[in-house]
């Protein structure tokens, strides 16, 4: 697996951002962009050289679900694996976000072999449809 | 109405009623009739007016006396009961950082003290001033060393990925305080409009509805009843797949 991916992570909160830098770094991807909402996430990812999506749900501005939408729609964006990392814990939510394309879901509080369980899942599937 | 006021209101209106009658004037007998009737239906509107107000005021305070019902009996004590949640989460986070602290001090101790150890036969074999028997110990203890540094450090290594993953807690109890916020400032709202309604009848500014409105839930708290939520990763896990995720 291609350890150049380039990933943004979106979370409001910088503490939440830089774990997840940190866990990211220590699966060895170094390459670990951040944006604290969807409005400053969007511009970045149109940019063009983000490979992929980790973005929280609840935040100010525009929440990680609007942002997952926003992705889909754009062709340019729309095939970008997005993985979900919130506290949102409602059924209905899942299934929303399920719905509106994403690629994986993971609970906070959440441990470090989950993140990368999901991210190897989300990695290994788009190479597999490759 | 006070009998002046009835007087003050109809007396001229009667008099120039009963003139017109005695001198038999058809016109202006029945334009003094006219007003007369005019002036009391004016009261109905104004006491139905008034009433109508009345009854505005009287609908919104009960809105807002079911919105202050519900803030109360539900929503503060659910705020007292996330505060509670945020004290025990970083309590938790705080104890288990310093655990990890403690735990990593004496292992870097350990590493610290044997190289030492090891760094004095290493300056005897350096000036060649090293025995045989010490030699042999030199070699054994390096090769014990060198194996405990790397689990050491591995253990070393994990330590600080659980410290890093604990500092989590900030996130979660951040959001959660983030929402007592919201519904204090909704508390200061509704009672600064009940307190406006108490002083004048005109209070019009019906934004309650803004302080409700929500990007998501938050984090689940335990003993709060969130509707249907998923039990941890293996729950959402299982409805992704039941869902081709």
């Amino acid at each position: 697996m291609s350890k150049d991916l380039r990933f943004l992570v979106v979370d409001d909160f910088s503490t939440m951002r830089r774990i997840i830098k940190n866990l990211l770094h220590d699966l060895g991807y170094p390459n670990v962009a951040e944006a604290d909402d969807g409005n400053t996430a969007l511009p970045l990812l149109q940019v063009g050289n983000i490979d992929f999506l980790i973005t929280d749900w609840n935040m100010p501005g525009m929440p990680g679900l609007e942002l997952l939408k926003a992705v889909r729609s754009d062709p340019k964006l729309a095939k970008m694996p997005v993985l979900m990392l919130t506290a949102e814990a409602k059924r209905e939510q899942i299934v929303e976000a399920a719905q509106a394309g994403v690629n994986g879901y993971v609970i906070k509080p959440f441990t470090a072999v989950t993140l990368k369980e999901k991210l190897d899942k989300i990695l290994e599937a788009r190479a597999a449809a490759k | 109405m006070t009998p002046e006021e009835l007087k003050a209101r109809y007396g001229n209106l009667i008099l120039n009623l009963s003139i017109a009658l005695e001198a038999g004037d058809e016109t202006a007998f029945t334009s003094q009739l006219n007003s007369i009737v005019r002036e009391r239906d004016d009261g109905v509107w104004l006491q139905l007016r008034k009433l109508t107000s009345d009854l505005g005021t009287a609908l919104e305070r009960f809105q807002l006396d079911s919105r202050l019902v519900d803030l109360a009996e539900k929503e503060v004590p659910d705020a007292r009961h996330r505060l509670d949640h945020v004290l025990k989460m970083t309590d938790e986070a705080a104890h288990k950082t310093m655990d990890l602290v403690e735990q990593s001090g004496p292992l870097a101790d350990r590493i610290s003290n044997d190289a030492k150890e090891l760094s004095e036969l290493w300056q005897q074999f350096r000036s060649r001033q090293i025995s045989p028997e010490d030699f042999r110990q030199l070699l054994d203890k390096m090769e014990v060393f060198l194996d405990d540094v790397r689990n050491t450090s591995d253990e070393l290594r994990r330590n600080l990925a659980e410290v890093l993953m604990t500092q989590g807690y900030q996130d979660l109890s951040g959001q959660i305080i983030r929402g007592v916020i919201t519904l204090v400032d909704e508390v200061e709202a509704t009672l600064g409009h009940l307190v406006s309604l108490a002083t004048s009848h005109s209070s019009k500014d019906n934004d309650i509805d803004k302080f409700r409105e929500s990007r998501g839930h938050g984090p689940a708290v335990p003993g709060i009843n969130h509707g249907n939520v998923v039990n941890g990763q293996q729950d959402i896990d299982a409805l992704l797949s039941g869902l081709g995720i």
